[in-house]
């Protein structure tokens, strides 16, 4: 999981290719006036631009001759072009870090086709390489240069983080069924993880069919407890003849009110809560308060309160004829 | 896999928001059913519970999350109501073919196998995908276990009396 392997996208390659290609054959004289100041940008970067250049050049010839042979221009449109690209980066780049593989990945477009002729300009003025190598480099140049690029892009790019990252490690396979399923596999086993960590015991249990019956099981029993609880619930009944008005009535008796709250207020109340998304627990209680508001002062005469701390408040009884108003079913 | 890391986001309301809508689901129940009219305990504990999931749907966020959608939905169907909610989505049945299902088997016949039985008991989950069924089924679980606290204190609360 540490190591960092990249796999890109095969439709952004073919993309790349195709752009650079594209470029490539439509203006090839705007290589030549801008030349002079991509060189300095080549010095600006440092030397280390050079120095893989260098390498790059003399190393990836022989190496990965069949992959020269592919990222020719003419054929990198068809899809073992980019196949065979994806083979190649992935082998020369695994040491890479995760971040710089992000980086890299989710680069837009027209960052691309800037960056693609800087890197041909460069390779030109640096050595006249067969076109075949050129275009190594140029890839191998794009990554260097994504990872050492400036915070503007770093930040632009992060806000596109819709590709997905796949690392191939050695002996995976990496055509694209294979990292579909993978990237799918690990999806799931990532959220089994979190399911487990809600449902209790499941932590004891290995392997994901074991994990999955205990979820099943668990979600069966909360469903179960809840059909059960409105049972209760519905048992728990007020009296044939329990009349709303009486308890309200009560309510003015024992907390002189000069305004008698009436179901309907309660009722508005809430629906006016209903309509708010950002719910906040002083909106909660303010709503409530529409109805006993002479008892703002003591915090436990909330009956919303009882929910929050567990344990029934003194003020609880006169508080459940409230419920009892809303509760008659 | 850092890509996946920020998706999972199960968040729920605090408990008296989901007391606050079961309420008033209640209540709403007993305008719709006047006290004095003679309705059958088995009918007032369906309602009920029908009440019971539909203000956990509205509590947890409405129609954001795909299970809700499919209370709300099934809820709205069963009052005969036509309710068309915004931003509707493409609807997909995973609905697994034989040859899929083979292929399945071979991968990973249990788990696949359980995952079916979970797309049965979370609502609106025979349109997702596993993975989504996961994240579904987290804050599905969430969302029941509050709403059975909330319930609970009701209950105790109501046989204090």
């Amino acid at each position: 999981m540490n190591g960092g392997d990249l796999l890109l996208n095969c439709t952004d390659m073919s993309v790349l290719e195709r752009q650079r290609a594209h470029l490539k054959y439509l203006n090839p004289s705007f290589d030549s006036p801008l030349a002079g100041f991509f060189a300095d940008t080549s010095m600006i970067n440092g030397g280390e631009m050079d120095g893989f250049l260098a390498t790059a050049g003399l190393n990836l010839p022989m190496i990965y001759g069949q992959t020269t042979v592919v990222g020719d221009p003419r054929m990198s449109i068809s899809p073992e072009t980019t196949l065979g690209t994806g083979n190649f980066k992935k082998r020369k780049f695994d040491t890479e870090t995760k971040d710089c593989n992000e980086k890299k990945k989710m680069v837009n477009r027209e960052e691309v086709t800037e960056e693609e002729e800087e890197k041909s300009k460069i390779t030109e003025l640096n050595n006249g390489s067969p076109k075949s190598i050129k275009k190594m480099k140029n890839k191998a140049k794009k990554e260097e240069n994504n990872c050492s690029n400036d915070s503007s892009k770093v930040t632009k790019e992060l806000e596109k983080t819709d590709y997905i990252h796949v690392r191939a490690r050695r002996g995976q396979a990496t055509d694209s069924h294979s990292i579909a399923e993978r990237v799918r596999r690990e999806k799931i086993s990532e959220r089994m993880k979190f399911l487990q960590d809600l449902v209790p015991g499941c932590d004891k249990i290995t392997g994901k069919a074991g994990m999955l019956d205990e979820i099943i099981n668990y979600v069966q029993s909360l469903q179960r407890q809840i059909e059960f609880l409105s049972m209760k619930l519905a048992v728990v009944n007020p009296r044939p003849d329990f009349d709303m008005d009486d308890i309200f009535a009560k309510e003015v008796v024992s907390t002189p009110m000069t305004v008698v709250p009436s179901p309907e207020m309660v009722h508005s109340g809430y629906s006016h809560e209903m309509v708010n998304s950002g719910y906040s627990n002083e909106m909660v209680n303010s709503g409530y308060h529409h109805f006993n508001p002479m008892q703002q002062v003591e915090t436990s005469s909330d009956p919303l309160s009882y929910f929050n701390n567990g344990q029934p408040p003194s003020m609880w009884h006169s508080d459940v004829q409230n419920l009892y108003g809303s509760l008659g079913v | 896999m850092a890509s996946a890391d920020k998706l999972i986001n199960t968040d729920v309301p605090e408990k008296d928001v989901f007391a606050l809508h079961f309420l008033q689901s209640l209540s709403n129940l007993k305008t719709q059913n006047p006290l004095n009219s003679p309705a059958k305990s088995i009918d007032r504990v369906r309602k009920i519970k029908k009440a019971a999931y539909v203000s956990m749907a509205r509590a947890a966020g409405g129609t954001s999350r795909l299970w809700s959608r499919a209370l709300l939905r099934r809820a709205a169907k069963d009052d005969n109501k036509s309710v068309r909610f915004s931003r509707r989505k493409r609807k997909v049945t995973w609905k697994i073919s034989s040859k899929r299902r083979k292929s399945n088997n071979q991968r990973a016949p249990v788990v696949e196998e359980a995952a079916e039985r979970l797309r049965n008991l979370v609502p609106g989950g025979g349109g997702m995908e596993t993975s989504k069924l996961m994240e579904e089924t987290a804050h599905y679980i969430k969302c029941l276990s509050m709403q059975v606290k909330v319930m609970q204190c009701l209950v105790d609360g109501l046989s204090q009396k």
